[in-house]
Parts: structure tokens; sequence; C-alpha cells
């Protein structure tokens, strides 16, 4: 072995040569895997990778420490295909984005949002837009490990002390010995010639077992990947069987905070309870619903208490308050009761449509006059309180706001119960009576 | 190829000669002779010059908007200290140095509002606010809840001195990094580029605030009553688009008189192209996050903008957009080859020119179609963008495209002014770094 030593320089410590130098002989060599060469600047590196390209080298590489400039073209390295990947994982993260939206949106699960159609592409826009960003960053970065045959956490060229350099300043070219044209003595010459400062030998360690990934990385990756599977497995199960137990609770100081909430028992207090309630006797800040006609519709007449028939006095009856009325009433009411107030909004008509009932009072109808014979305290009532299976609105509209909805309500009725005769005689040119009295 | 530096090629011909007069000659014929046509068009129009105004605020939104975006690349390549488009830096000063031109030019329709002419922006009208509602006993007036706020902004006045601010600063700031970079090629100081580095900070700031509130005042006050906050945003993409492009097309040209053959390299035309392709997509993405969140939330207000582009004839202008401006450029400039190929890139530069002034038309002429009523003693703007979106047409005429080509005949006017001297800041500290450019 020593004799093809001789014409390469070489340095003490390197993998090669601690035999020859005889000092600390801890290292055998195994069989010859390439030349190692370095130089000085990038620019020499390229022009050396050029030589070695045009003798007509393949299994050969370069080693830098940052990329540098022409060396893919100098190597002869063709283009990667990594785009072309991240273009159809890309293009597959667009489709999927689709298909997953479509699927759960318009296909499982269809559920009607505001009478939104379930399947819509401007909403889909932005989730596409992030399955298609996730695929191909996924593509590229996955897409690049193995491209590039990563990780390797051995490699050969690892045993020369040159090589460590590599992170840090130096411009190294490796070639292999499983180069068809790869000739120990001639490949040395050939980047020395090149302009190398140094070129070095590297052999394979004689021991097997170096090369391999050392026993304990194989076991920690199989230990936290099936540490990893532990969830899931316990997910699975859970799916699949009954159990009496509690739940597992994986944050218990987060489900169980030191804390009272609403209407829990606190042995603190002597009627056992956590609420404080409102002080006997006191009345909040704002909370003296006194005037029963404003707040309840309810006035107290010598003959008991009665729906009030006119409005409180707190509100004026102008054009103004018709204007809210309508306004609210058209927010509030017209989902059911329609803007005509005929009971048949968009809600009624879709549930007709679908197949069922969905009742809603006519308010303006004048062959069954329930709500035009309502008192206006009544009406009010039923804006607050609810009806049936209307829910009280007490909780959205004020008042006043409650009161001014009476008022539009009132409005609807006469304007769908109107003759010609209640139109101011200069406007009623251009109407026509309708050919029968409606019912 | 391996190199990190290079020197500038010794045959290289970087001085500009005759090539500026030349430009600004060609420049001033094309402007003469299509303002010159849009004027008799303008007369013949009888619509008392509406059209030709609303056809010259897009073209001058144009010409200013290709400024706006090579003024970009200048200001971020000093902010990151950039490298590699140090050769047609001094290029896309000149263009950007065509800033005073483009706002003189744009005092047409200043001075035109200061004068006291309202067909244009109807805000300009002094009961802009004022709006009618039919009721049963006869018409309910009120005012318009957030123009009646505006129209303290939007005076003549107010507008006109506006104008002139943008104009000092923008030409104040094209001016300041154009002087420093001729300065260098002079004493090679490379304190200079330190200056220029300094200044590209605020620059930068200013620039963004001048970009959108310009966008704000002559594109979106056309329809006052609505409003999108990322419209200037939106402008700006599209700006950088035509900026791309126009830049790519200049230097090709300046390339094909024999100047700069050995410094500017596919490597080059390739970031250019890379520009154009990454902010195709930004003008994209604002574009879209522009009309997805009016159109999901859904609020009348806001929704009437893209009721009048999304339905009737413009709904076709809109589809051309999306696969014109950004469809079809997106998926063939992703490639590395449509970028590198000169005779392609000139075809992606040239097509995203033509789509950046259809983005601007798009944006300005739906709000064409207003007129005024007399109510009383009030004048009542009556539209633009109501009633049924059927009886709304696109309604080209050929003055769009004359005033057009002449505002871009001012555009090379002001830009051959200033290609003067030598073509290529020589001295830069990075020009070796530029010349020896190569994309990984």
């Amino acid at each position: 072995m020593s004799d093809e030593h001789t014409p390469v320089p070489s340095s003490p410590g390197s993998g090669g040569d601690d035999l020859e130098h005889g000092g600390t002989a801890v290292r055998r060599d195994g069989r010859l895997f390439g030349v190692l060469a370095e130089y000085d600047t990038p620019g020499e590196l390229v022009e050396a990778a050029r030589k070695v390209r045009d003798a007509g080298f393949t299994e050969f590489d370069c080693y830098s420490p940052f990329p540098v400039h022409g060396i893919d073209e100098a190597m002869g390295i063709k283009r990667t295909i990594l785009p072309l990947l991240i273009f159809g994982g890309g293009f597959a993260g667009t489709i999927g984005g689709l298909l997953l939206q479509w699927w759960c949106n318009a296909y499982n699960w269809p559920w009607n949002i505001s009478g939104k159609p379930s399947w819509s592409i401007p909403a889909n826009v932005p989730i596409a837009f992030e399955t298609t960003i996730l695929l191909a960053v996924f593509t590229s970065f996955f897409g690049m490990w193995i491209l590039n045959r990563l990780p390797q956490v051995w490699h050969p060229f690892f045993r020369n002390e040159r090589f460590n350099h590599v992170t840090d300043d130096a411009f190294l070219i490796g070639i292999e010995a499983r180069d068809r044209r790869f000739d120990p003595v001639a490949t040395a010459k050939l980047l020395t010639d090149a302009g190398a400062i140094t070129v070095e030998r590297v052999h394979l360690d004689p021991d097997p077992e170096v090369r391999q990934m050392p026993k304990w990385i194989t076991a920690f990756i199989v230990a936290s990947t099936a540490f990893a599977l532990i969830p899931f497995a316990i997910a699975a199960k859970a799916r699949t069987s009954h159990s009496a137990e509690p739940h597992i609770h994986i944050f218990p100081d987060m489900d169980f905070q030191p804390k009272y909430k609403s209407d829990q028992a606190m042995d603190l207090f002597g009627d056992g309870r956590e609420n404080r309630g409102e002080i006997a006797g006191t009345i909040a800040r704002g909370s003296l619903d006194a005037d029963d006609t404003f707040y309840r519709g309810i006035e107290h007449g010598g003959d008991g208490d009665h729906w009030t028939t006119a409005f409180p006095r707190q509100i004026e009856i102008n054009d103004q308050l018709v204007r809210r009325g309508k306004n609210r009433f058209e927010i509030y009411c017209t989902p059911c009761h329609g803007h005509d107030g005929r009971g048949m909004g968009a809600v009624p008509q879709r549930v007709a449509a679908a197949g069922g009932a969905w009742l809603a009072r006519n308010l303006v109808d004048a062959s069954n006059p329930v709500a035009i014979n309502m008192p206006n305290g009544q009406l009010f009532n039923t804006i607050s309180n609810g009806y049936n299976t209307m829910m009280g609105y007490a909780a959205q509209i004020p008042h006043a706001d409650r009161w001014a909805i009476v008022l539009y309500v009132r409005a609807l009725q006469r304007s769908q119960n109107a003759a010609l005769d209640d139109v101011p005689p200069d406007q009623r040119t251009g109407m026509q009576m309708p050919e029968a009295p409606r019912p | 190829m391996s190199v990190l530096q290079k020197s500038l090629h010794p045959d290289e011909k970087y001085k500009a000669g005759k090539l500026g007069s030349g430009l600004s000659n060609i420049g001033l014929g094309i402007a003469a002779v299509f303002l010159g046509v849009s004027i008799a068009l303008g007369a013949a129009q009888g619509d008392h010059w509406k059209r030709f105004f609303y056809a010259y605020v897009i073209g001058w939104s144009y010409i200013f908007s290709i400024c706006v975006g090579v003024f970009w690349l200048i200001l971020l390549h000093h902010l990151v200290r950039g490298r590699w488009a140090t050769v047609v830096r001094r290029i896309a000063e000149a263009m950007t140095m065509a800033f005073p031109v483009v706002f003189v030019a744009g005092l047409v329709f200043v001075i035109a509002l200061l004068a006291g002419y309202k067909d244009l922006y109807y805000w300009a009208h002094p009961d802009a606010a004022l709006c009618l509602e039919k009721t049963a006993t006869g018409c309910h007036e009120y005012l318009h809840p957030t123009l009646v706020h505006k129209l303290g902004w939007l005076s003549p006045e107010f507008f006109a001195g506006r104008y002139v601010v943008y104009g000092v600063l923008f030409t104040a700031m094209a001016a300041y990094f154009a002087k420093k970079s001729r300065q260098q090629d002079d004493s090679g100081d490379p304190k200079l580029s330190e200056n220029m580095r300094v200044a590209s900070g605020p620059a930068m700031i200013l620039y963004s605030l001048l970009t959108c509130l310009a966008a704000f005042d002559v594109l979106m006050s056309l329809a006052p009553k609505w409003y999108s906050t990322i419209y200037g945003v939106n402008f700006w993409g599209s700006s950088c688009v035509g900026g791309f492009a126009a830049l790519g097309l200049l230097v090709l040209g300046i390339q094909r008189t024999g100047r700069l053959t050995h410094s500017v390299s596919p490597e080059h035309y390739h970031d250019i192209g890379k520009w154009m392709f990454a902010m195709t997509f930004f003008w994209a993405y604002t574009a879209f996050s522009q009309f997805m969140l009016q159109w999901y939330g859904n609020l009348p207000e806001e929704t009437v903008w893209y009721k009048y582009r999304l339905f009737g004839e413009w709904q076709w202008v809109s589809i051309a957009m999306l696969v014109g401006f950004f469809a079809f450029p997106f998926v063939f400039l992703m490639s590395r080859w449509t970028k590198r190929i000169v005779p392609s890139l000139v075809f992606f530069a040239v097509w995203q020119l033509v789509f950046h002034w259809l983005d601007l038309y798009w944006n300005a002429m739906p709000s064409y179609d207003w007129t005024v009523q007399q109510h009383g003693a009030a004048q009542i703007v009556v539209g633009p963008m109501t009633g049924n979106t059927a009886y709304h047409h696109v309604g080209f005429s050929p003055i769009d495209l004359t005033v057009w080509l002449g505002l871009v005949g001012v555009l090379l006017f002001g830009i051959g002014r200033n290609l003067r001297g030598n073509l290529i800041p020589v001295k830069d500290p990075t020009l070796g770094l530029s010349l020896a450019h190569e994309n990984l």
C-alpha cells in the first residue's frame, strides 16, 4: 500500500496516512474510496471541476461552505426536476383543496348558512390557496431531501480531517474510486494539475460497523416513532370501544381551574351559593323599569291591568320613527314575516320548498285579523317575549325600537288593506283599483 | 461563468450619445399625433369632453404607474443593498426622472378641475352628497353618510394641492437618487452608495404613502361613495407589473442600438421577468383580497362596485382580467425559460403592459355613467353604478386608445430627456457583482 502513496502529497492525521507514519496506528484502512483535493478559492474550484468533468469523470462531487455560482454548469450537472415536482405538488394542492371543500360543504354535509350556496368558488379560493402552498412547500422540502438522498449520516470522506473544514473555508473535489476512469495516480495528478493545494486518498474503514448508522440512532428513531404513535393508538381504541372510565384530562389544570363559575356551590357564604344576588331594596343603575306602559305595554286602569291601545308618552310618532321601525322590522322580522308582513318571508318559503312547514303569523290579514286586533301593548309584549315558536327579542331590540316596530306594523296593516279612498286625491293618478277587493 | 466579479467589457458602448434625444423626439412625435387626434375626437364627441378626460385620467395613471413601478426597483435595490440591478439602474433612474414630465402632463385634468370642470369627478359638484329616495309622499332627501364627510378631502383646491405635493415629492425623491448616482460616475466615492442606502428607508415609506394616496385621489375618487383600503396597494402591484415590463423592453431596445450588449445578460432579464411574475401574482392576490372581503361581506355600499363589474358587459372585461392579467402570464412566467428567452420575455412584457392598461380602464370606466339632474335648487348626481347592470355598457371609444398612446409618447419624451451620459453607473462599487450576476 505504501508504494501507492508516494506521488500523493499528504498530511499527517489524514485517513490514509496513519499506518505509514506509524506513530499512532489506531486506525486501519480498508478499500480505497477515492481522492480528495483541496482548492484555494471558489473560482479555482469551478475551473478544476470543469477539468474533471472534461476528463470524463461522473462519480465526483464538489464540496464548499456556500453555494458557488456556476458550479452546476462546470460539473455538468443537469438541472433538477424539483421545480416540476413542486408545480405538480402545488397543482395537487389546489385540486385537493377544492375537492376537500366540495366534499365537506356541498356533498357530505351541505348546510344552509344564510341561504349562501354550499359550493362557491370565490369562497373556496383562500383554502385552495393555502393547500396549494402547503403541498408545494412539502414537495419542495421533502423532494429536496429525497433527491439529494438526505439524510446522509455517514460518508467515507468524513474520515478525512480536511473535510471537516468544508463547512468553514475549504473548497474540495472528491472523486470516487468507483468511477470507471479512476486511477489512483493519474486522477491525483489531474487534480494537482488543476491547481489543488493538497490531494489525499481516503480509504474506507475496514470495519463495516463504522459505516453503518450507530445502533443507538436507529433505536432512537424506532422508539420515538413508536412513541409518537401512542396518541393515535389511544384515539383509535377510544373510537372502537366503550369505557366507563372518566375522560382523560391531558391538561387537568386547564379543565379544572381554581375559580368559581356562575351558579356553583360555595361554602363561604351562608346561603351556600357562589352568586351574590342584588342587594335587597336596591336597583342597578339604569334598570329602574318602573314605567309599565313603556317597558311592558301594560296600562293600569280602574278595572285592572290591560294592554295599552295607545303608544307610551315617551314615543313621539313621526315619519322618522316609522322609518326606524321599517329598518328594524326588515332586520329582525322580515326573515319570517316577510317584507309585506304576510308571513311568507325567506325562511317559511325555504322550509316550504324543502317540504316542511314553518308558520309565521300573517300580521296584515284582514280576514283573520288576530294581529290587527291586538292592542299595541300586546304587539309590544309579543316582540319582547315571543309567541309560540317565535322567540322573544327583548335581548336584541331596545324598548324604543320595539315600539317603532309596533308603529311600522300598524302602518303595514293600514297599507296592505288600503282602499283607493285612502290615497290623497292628487296622488291617485296612475293607480288602478284591483279587479276584485282583497280578501 | 465562475467569477464573482467582472469588470466592464472594454468594448462596451455605455454612453447614451444621441439615444436620449432620439427617444424623446419619437415620444414627442407620438404624443403630438395621438393627443392631436384625441383632441379632435374629444371635440367631436360632443359630450363636453367627458370621455376625453376619463381616458386622460386612465392614461395619466398609466404613465404615472410605470414610473412608480420602476422607482420601486431603485428604492428596494438601495434598501437591501441589491446587486443584480446595478447594470439596469441608470436606465431605471432615467425612467423615474420622467416624474416631472408626467406630473406636468397631469395638470391638464387638475387645472380643468380647478377651473370648475365638473364632468370628470362628480364630487366636484357642490351637492354631490345629496341623495334622493322616492317615498309615497314625494322625495326624501338625505346626505350620503360617507360621501358627505369625504367632500372636505375631495375638494378641487385640496385635490390640486395634494397633486402638487405628490409631484414635488416624487420628483425630488427620484432626482435625489438619480443625482447621487451620477455623482458617483465622476467621483467613484462609495460613500454615495451609503448615502442612497440611508435615504432609501424613509423614501420607501414616503413612496408607499404617496402612491396609495395618489391612487385614492386620482382613481378611487371616480367612485367616491365606494371605498377600499387595499386599493392603493392593488394599484401599486399593477404598477410594478407595468414598471418591470417597461424596464425590460426599454433595456432591450437600448441593447438593440448596440449599447450595453456585453453588460446586460439573460441573467438580468431573468430577474426583471421574476419581478414581473412576482408582481403579477401580487396584483392578483391584492385584487382578490379586495374582491373577496367585499363579496363575502355583502354590504350594499361595497358590493355595488363589483356588481357593475361582474354583471352585464363588464363581466367579460373582468374575466379577461382574470385570465389575461393573471392566469395566463402566471402559469407561463413561472418557468425559468420564459423569462430567459428574450422573445418570450418581450411577448409577456408587451402583454402585461396592455393588460396593465386594461386594469386601470376596468377600475375607472364603470364609474363613467352618471348624469346630473336638477332638483329644486340643487343638482343631484344620478349614478354611476345604479340601475340594471344590463344597461351598463363597456362603451369602448377610440379616444380611450389614442389618449393612452399619446400619453405613452409623453412618457417616452420624459424618459428620453434623461437618457444621457453613462447608461451604466460605471463606478458603482456593486457593478462588478452585477455584471457577473448569475441565477443559481
